[in-house]
């Protein structure tokens, strides 16, 4: 199973669950995973760096700038863009199970969440095997630091993410189908240290409800 | 029935890809480079035009209002400089196509624009290419079924153009949306496009398959417009050359597509390969049969076997279902069509006629929400012209209609409606004479309305006949010649039949006996199509075995699935003798909460029973929640277990003609921007499960729509959600809007970047962290006030 099962109980704020909560968790992530299935594009990139001192992508309409994309893109030559969603079928199904049995939904939403992080897990693996001689920086995403979410808009475009996954971005600056996520991998010719850890770099931190009350889920710790 | 064209048709190939050549950006609006680089643009026509396209699609793409938006830039304007770009370069050699791609929004209810905003947008394209003096319009890359419904509809109500049609399908034969071929198939012809096909997202390889499937199911010229194989992720570039994708080409021309050409990656390379290489093939212009077929985007029902039809979305004799039609109660209705597709229904009949309902505002919303819960095709079922093409409108695939008779007044009135939303239709064997007592008549009026219908433009395996059941017990003479005329009917017009068939039995003792029997002789007769209620066993049972005995069961497989384990006395019900009703409340358990209430209603009032147990028990679950003794998902399964002892309670008090019990009014909505709504859907579960009347007006919802419904509904309270911190600023913006109320509402607010200080900033009462918290603010809010 492609599901972290621990990762969905701990969306729903369940780490020390029951057995029988966990085992519906288990029965809901198969479930889903015989329905949908993450994909991904990624396409790499060379920097440059702008006139006014930001990070562009060369040949893509994206520049990034703020202190995240600094240090982690500062010693990098090249980045891949990556965009992984479990696309509109996962939002149909979620849609029409809240119409019928909406336990069973915020099951589904959490293993929906797992799921997406474990796809962008693969896609991050598959860019580590295509840029052999090349050390990965830690994935990092729109919404972390001061990485303003409005650049979800040109990210995804320069992916080719509409055409190839179905993603698009509301005017507001939101991914839709809703189990999407976007990320930046930085490529180094030089080892990158883990420069990412704890909540500002979860994709759960928008929605994380131990954040919310000043506490963590443990999982970074 | 459609002309094939004789010759090939040799389209273009990228734009993108070409204009990436000459400084377009990934990510760029590429449509922006006819004003900003006109010359970069013609030549890209240009060579496509000597490598001998003879269509050229026009940069126009994506020139819609909505990725426009900030740009300075008009559609009018930046149609109107493509489209002749395109024909200056192309002079006499090839003709010019209004190109027209997805919006770049999600249409609800998977995304949130609205199907008449798709269709406006697509308009403005449509008026812009017309103006501009284009050939014809192609309409491609679609990957949801209703946008490209959306730029159809638009199509051919702006335009006299030729259309053209191509979606985008994964290697798995679906679309990102689950759009399957079959579907698309059936509902674009329907519509009326004039050539379908398959373009981008796979290479030619692929496509072949897409095709093989794609030919089974259109009478229409095929259009095939594959990439170049796939990108590759380290530079963009594609992995087929142009003598690899016109050998894969010309293998696509000899097995049907006509109007052949390539997408992203393809060069005029590619396209001079590919004229060449299909050089001596000429197309197939052999005509095709296609099956009879109604569908959703990810479900395609053929008629070519029996297929049950739910009949139980109908207010007809059912008290509870029309007092959920009198309260705008989707709910009810959705889960009504949830159980039948569960029982085992293949297609829901949907009738919402009833007095004091607006059945033309009614059915459109009702087939919106039961599409959104379940996969099947619906059978829209009225006479209300008005309510037949609002639903129709909507609807996402292909439907039928119930129905037209033999009435000329009412075959004019109903057929232009089928025809142009390309709908299945019923014809009842009656006229204005009234109906007629033999077979022989009714065969003729069949007659007649196939007649119609095919001068309609109907095509004659959508015309589905029913032959009319009526009452054996009043005329008993009248079953014979039902059953003649669904075999004639069957044998000799070569028409599906449709009945509902528990009319029959009505007067009669042990009435499933005599159906059933009916129904085995009907079915036995040719029935296709029996209206049942699939929730009756004994029914479900006689269609099981009727497919084993007419083979259509193959191996027998779902009859022995069926009954396999089933002996002939009852299992054993579970233990649940002494259960209380407020211990299957805490646990969850629907269906003995359900028949518990039953029992407690005849000792206790429904007041009573809500008051005393049903909410002492959620409380109790509550605390359990708050103290971590149980987590959400069980906080939610003793508010639905609540719920079904609330449909108790409903079905008893409409029984007795009785209101719904309320214990007040709350309007609920995720703000203006924000499509993540499952916090505020979580709330509305658990409220409704407290008593409360909520109305829940969904996503995306702008705070005049809130204002105004909380004005209307007189609610005292409102509750907001927002998730995201770039929805939060439409929060404020609603706050302050119901402050402006003569009566303003209490304000509660949640969401998971909202925080109690931001919800004081803002002026809210209440920031609730939970649903728990949600219920208790409610209480104190609606009590007091």
């Amino acid at each position: 199973m492609l599901t972290d099962l621990d990762m969905a109980l701990r969306c729903l704020r369940a780490g020390s669950a029951d057995e029988a909560l966990r085992a519906a968790v288990r029965e809901t992530a198969e479930a889903l995973e015989k329905k949908v299935t993450p994909r991904w594009v990624w396409r790499a990139f060379d920097l440059n760096r702008t006139a006014d001192g930001g990070i562009g992508f060369t040949s893509a309409a994206l520049t990034l700038t703020g202190d995240l994309a600094e240090r982690m893109l500062g010693d990098c030559e090249r980045a891949a863009l990556l965009v992984c969603t479990l696309g509109a079928g996962y939002d149909a199904l979620f849609r029409a199970w809240e119409k019928r049995d909406m336990a069973r939904a915020v099951i589904m939403d959490a293993c929906g969440s797992a799921l997406t992080e474990a796809g962008c897990d693969g896609a991050e693996e598959e860019i580590r095997v295509n840029c052999s001689g090349w050390h990965l920086t830690d994935r990092f995403s729109p919404g972390y630091g001061d990485l303003p979410l409005g650049l979800q808009k040109a990210l995804v475009r320069a992916a080719d993410a509409e055409r190839r996954l179905g993603v698009t971005v509301t005017e507001t600056d939101l991914l839709v189908p809703v189990k999407t996520v976007t990320a930046v991998i930085g490529l180094s010719r030089r080892p990158q240290p883990a420069r990412i850890r704890g909540c500002g770099y979860c994709a759960l931190r928008e929605s994380c409800v131990y954040r919310k009350e000043g506490s963590n889920c443990g999982a970074s710790a | 029935m459609e002309r094939q064209p004789e010759r090939f048709v040799i389209l273009d190939g990228a734009m993108g890809t070409m204009l990436q050549a000459r400084g377009l950006r990934a990510g760029e609006i590429s449509e922006l480079m006819s004003l900003n680089s006109p010359g970069a643009v013609a030549e890209v026509h240009r060579a496509y035009a000597e490598a001998g396209s003879q269509v050229l699609y026009a940069n126009t793409f994506g020139a819609n209002r909505r990725r426009l938006a900030g740009t300075g830039h008009s559609v009018a304007e930046v149609i109107g400089q493509s489209v002749r770009i395109a024909r200056e370069a192309a002079g006499s050699a090839a003709i010019i196509a209004l190109d027209v791609g997805p919006l770049g929004a999600l249409l609800e209810p998977l995304g949130t624009l609205k199907f008449e905003e798709a269709v406006s947008l697509f308009a403005e394209m449509m008026d812009a290419g017309v103006a501009a003096g284009a050939d014809l319009v192609v309409i491609e890359t679609m990957t949801d079924l209703q946008e490209a419904r959306a730029a159809l509809i638009a199509a051919k109500e702006r335009t006299a153009l030729p259309v053209w049609v191509t979606m985008s399908f994964e290697k798995n034969g679906r679309t990102f949306t689950g759009c399957t071929i079959p579907s698309m198939a059936h509902t674009l012809e329907g519509l009326g496009a004039d050539a379908i096909g398959i373009n981008c997202s796979v290479g030619p390889a692929e496509a072949l398959s897409m095709l093989r499937e794609l030919r089974g199911h259109t009478r229409l010229p095929l259009i095939v417009k594959p990439n170049a194989g796939l990108p590759d992720p380290l530079d963009g570039s594609y992995s087929l050359s142009p003598a690899d994708f016109a050998s894969a080409m010309r293998e696509i021309a000899a097995e049907g597509a006509v109007m052949l050409g390539g997408c992203c990656g393809t060069t005029p390379a590619h396209i001079a390969a590919l004229r060449e290489a299909i050089g001596d093939l000429r197309p197939d212009t052999g005509s095709r049969t296609v099956p009879p077929m109604i569908c959703t985007p990810t479900m395609p029902v053929s008629i070519d076997r029996v297929r049950i039809v739910g009949e139980r979305v109908n207010p007809t004799g059912k008290k509870r279902f029309q007092q959920a039609l009198l309260e705008n109660d989707l709910d009810y209705i959705v889960d009504v069509a949830v159980q039948q597709q569960e029982a085992g229904a293949d297609i829901l009949d949907v009738n919402v006629g009833f007095p004091g309902v607006d059945e033309a505002e009614m059915l459109p919303r009702v087939i919106r929400a039961i599409q959104e819960a379940v996969e099947l095709p619906l059978q829209l079922d009225s006479t209300n012209p008005q309510a037949l093409e609002a639903g129709l409108r909507v609807y996402c695939g292909k439907a039928s209609v119930n129905s037209v008779n033999g009435d000329r007044a009412v075959l004019d009135r109903i057929l232009p409606i089928v025809k142009k939303y390309g709908a299945s239709v019923v014809g009842l064997t009656l006229d204005d004479k009234g109906l007629p007592s033999t077979a022989g008549e009714r065969v003729a009026i069949a007659e007649r309305i196939l007649d119609a219908a095919l001068a309609a433009g109907i095509p004659r395996e959508d015309v589905w006949i029913d032959c009319l059941t009526l009452t054996v017990s009043a005329q008993q003479e009248q079953a014979r010649e039902t059953l003649s005329a669904v075999r004639e009917v069957t044998e000799r017009l070569g028409l599906k039949t449709l009945l509902g068939v528990s009319n029959i039995s009505f007067g009669l003792p042990n009435r499933p006996l005599i159906t059933s029997a009916f129904l085995a002789q009907a079915l036995s007769a040719g029935l296709t199509l029996p209206i049942v209620n699939p929730n009756q066993r004994e029914i479900m049972d006689i269609i099981a075995a009727s497919r084993v005995l007419n083979g259509e069961d193959a191996r027998s497989e779902g009859y022995i699935a069926r009954f396999a384990g089933v002996t002939a006395a009852p299992a054993a019900a579970p233990s649940t003798a002494g259960l209380s009703l407020e211990a299957a409340i805490v646990k969850g358990l629907r269906g003995e909460a359900a028949r518990l209430a039953r029992e407690a209603l005849q000792t206790q009032g429904e007041m009573q029973v809500v008051e005393e147990r049903l909410i002492p028990a959620l409380d109790q679950v509550g605390t359990d929640y708050e103290q971590g003794r149980a987590y959400l998902p069980q906080l939610l399964s003793a508010a639905q277990a609540a719920q079904a002892v609330f449909e108790e309670i409903r079905r008893s008090l409409a029984d007795k003609g009785e209101k719904r019990i309320s214990r007040g009014k709350i309007v609920m909505a995720t703000v203006k921007g924000d499509v993540h709504d499952i916090g505020k859907n979580i709330v509305r579960t658990v409220l409704e499960n407290y008593g409360y009347e909520v109305t829940d007006l969904g996503r995306d919802v702008p705070a005049e729509v809130i204002a105004r419904t909380a004005r209307e509904t007189g609610a005292p309270l409102v509750g907001l959600s927002a998730l995201m911190t770039t929805t939060l600023p439409a929060m404020a913006e609603t706050v302050a809007l119901l402050k402006t109320l003569d009566n303003p509402p209490s304000i509660m607010v949640g969401g998971a970047v909202v925080t109690a200080e931001y919800a004081a900033s803002i002026g809210a009462d209440a920031y609730c962290r939970d649903a728990r918290a949600a219920v208790a603010f409610a209480n104190e809010a609606i009590r007091k006030g």
